[in-house]
C-alpha cells in the first residue's frame, strides 16, 4: 500500500476511536446546557458521571436519568436530579460487587445497570446471583435481570419473577425469548388473571403460565393492533399485498 | 619546485619515451621522473579518509533531505488515487470501530443488546382537551418536543407509532408542554426517583402486548 493510502486509512480508522474516546464530560455538560440547564449545574453532572467511569461503572444511565431530572425540572429540583444521581451510581456499585461475587471479573455494563434497577425494584441480592448464574452469558444475564424486574414492576412477586427467568434460561430459551415475558404477563392480566395466580403457578413448578411447552399463552396475539408489528413482518406483509 | 628549463634535450627526448642518450642521460631523467611522481603525489587529496569523511557527510546531508522529503510531502497537497470501494469499506470499519468504543464507554442500555430488533410501536393516549401532547422518553433523551403525537378529532385519541429496539423503555406522555402523564396502557409504572412515576414498556422480539 502506498504510503498516501496507507496513511488515510490510518487517519479513517482512528478517528472516530479517537472521537469516542474524547471526555464524555463536555458531551453530558453540552447536552444539558443545550437544554437551558445552568452551566454550574451541568458541571456537577458531568463530574458524577466521570466519577462513575472511573470507577468502572455505566455512564449511559446517569446520563439519561440526568436529562430526565432536567425535563422534568418544572418538578423536581436541580438538587433533587444530583441526589438520585448520586444514588443510582451507589446503586451501580453495589450491583457491580453482586456480580463481581459470583465470579465474573468484568461485569458488562448493561448487566451492572440492570441489576442496579432490580435492586431498585425489591430484587434481593439473593434474586441477582440467581438470574446470573442461571443466564449462558453476562449479556443474557442483564435481559434476564431487566424481565424480572419489569415482571416485579407488574405485580408479579419478585421470587416467582426470578423464578420464571431462571426457568426460560434453563428450559434454553434466549434473553429475546424471554422479553415476551412481560407481554405475556401484560395479556394473561388483561385476560382478568392476578398476578398472585400466575406467581403461584410459577412457583408451584408449573412454569409461567402458557410458556411450560414453549408455546406462546393461547389467545394471546404476537401483537396488539396493526402498528405494533416488527418492521421485518411488515416488510412482508407488504411485500405479499 | 623543479624547474624543467635546465633539463637537457636528450633527457626530454627520454622523457617523452624517445630511444637513445648516455647513461648519464637516462639517469637523470630517472631522477626527474621520480621528482615528478613525488611532486604529483604531494598535490594529490591525501587519500582515502577523507573520501570516507565526505560520503559519509554527503549521505547524512542525503538523510536530512529524505526526512525534509517526507515532511513536505505530509504539509503539501497531494493527488492521491483511491477505490470508492475500498474508501467506504476503510469508513465502514472506522465507524463500526467508533460504535464499539463508545458502547463500551457508555455502558449499554439495560436489556437492550448489540443486535436489537426494532419494532414499531403505537402509544395512544385519551386526551381531547389537550392542545399537544408529545412523547419523551429513555429512547428519546426525554426531548419532551420530539415525537409529537397526533390527535384524531373524532376519537380525541393522540397517537404516535415510533421504532424502538427490543428491551425495556421509560417513557411518559407531555400534554401542553408542561403535564407530565403516565400511560394507562403501559406494562408498569416505576418511580423515577424524582417522586414520580415513569411507564414502562418491554418491546420483545415479536412486539408488544398490552393489557
Amino acid at each position: 500500500m502506498k504510503p498516501a493510502r496507507m496513511t488515510i486509512a490510518l487517519a479513517l480508522m482512528l478517528l472516530p476511536a479517537t472521537l469516542a474516546a474524547q471526555d464524555q464530560l463536555p458531551d453530558v455538560e453540552r447536552q444539558l446546557v443545550a437544554r437551558g440547564a445552568p452551566v454550574e449545574w451541568a458541571q456537577s453532572v458531568a463530574e458524577i458521571v466521570a466519577a462513575a467511569r472511573a470507577d468502572g461503572l455505566p455512564t449511559g444511565p446517569l446520563v439519561s436519568k440526568a436529562l430526565e431530572g432536567w425535563a422534568k425540572r418544572g418538578r423536581v429540583p436541580p438538587d433533587r436530579v444530583l441526589a438520585v444521581l448520586n444514588q443510582l451510581m451507589g446503586r451501580f456499585g453495589t450491583a457491580r460487587d453482586l456480580a463481581v461475587g459470583t465470579g465474573l471479573d468484568d461485569p458488562p455494563g448493561s448487566l451492572v445497570a440492570a441489576a442496579a434497577e432490580g435492586l431498585g425494584r425489591g430484587m434481593t441480592p439473593e434474586n441477582v446471583r440467581d438470574v446470573i448464574a442461571a443466564a449462558p452469558t453476562p449479556e443474557a444475564a442483564a435481559t434476564g435481570m431487566t424481565v424480572a424486574g419489569s415482571l416485579a414492576a407488574q405485580g408479579l412477586d419478585v421470587a416467582a419473577a426470578v423464578r420464571a427467568v431462571r426457568d426460560d434460561f434453563r428450559n434454553g430459551r434466549s434473553a429475546a425469548e424471554l422479553l415476551e415475558l412481560p407481554s405475556g404477563m401484560a395479556a394473561l392480566i388483561g385476560q382478568g388473571m392476578h398476578p398472585r395466580d400466575i406467581a403461584q403457578q410459577i412457583v408451584r413448578g408449573g412454569g409461567f403460565p402458557g410458556r411450560g411447552s414453549g408455546a406462546r399463552p393461547k389467545g394471546v396475539p404476537p401483537t396488539k393492533g396493526p402498528t405494533d408489528i416488527p418492521t421485518k413482518a411488515r416488510g412482508r406483509r407488504r411485500g405479499n399485498n | 619546485m623543479i624547474d624543467g628549463s635546465h633539463i637537457s634535450p636528450d633527457v626530454h627526448r627520454l622523457l617523452d619515451g624517445e630511444p637513445g642518450g648516455s647513461p648519464e642521460d637516462r639517469a637523470a631523467a630517472d631522477r626527474f621522473q621520480t621528482a615528478l611522481d613525488t611532486y604529483g603525489a604531494a598535490l594529490r587529496l591525501p587519500g582515502r579518509d577523507v573520501d570516507i569523511a565526505v560520503m559519509t557527510a554527503v549521505r547524512r546531508r542525503r538523510g536530512r533531505a529524505r526526512s525534509g522529503m517526507f515532511w513536505r510531502w505530509l504539509v503539501q497537497p497531494q493527488a492521491v488515487q483511491l477505490r470508492p470501494a475500498m474508501a467506504a469499506a476503510a469508513i465502514i470499519a472506522a465507524l463500526a470501530v467508533g460504535i464499539v468504543v463508545r458502547q463500551a464507554t457508555l455502558g449499554g442500555s439495560p436489556g437492550v443488546g448489540s443486535e436489537t430488533p426494532v419494532m414499531l410501536v403505537r402509544f395512544e393516549l385519551a386526551a381531547p382537551r389537550a392542545q399537544t401532547v408529545s412523547l419523551a422518553g429513555s429512547f428519546n433523551d426525554w426531548s419532551a418536543g420530539e415525537e409529537d403525537m397526533v390527535k384524531s378529532p373524532a376519537t380525541g385519541l393522540w397517537t404516535i407509532t415510533v421504532p424502538l429496539p427490543s428491551g425495556e423503555h421509560q417513557y411518559m406522555f407531555v400534554v401542553d408542554g408542561e403535564q407530565w402523564v403516565p400511560d394507562p396502557n403501559a406494562h408498569a409504572q416505576v418511580d423515577d426517583g424524582f417522586g414520580q412515576s415513569n411507564s414502562v414498556i418491554v418491546v420483545g422480539p415479536r412486539g408488544v402486548v398490552r393489557s
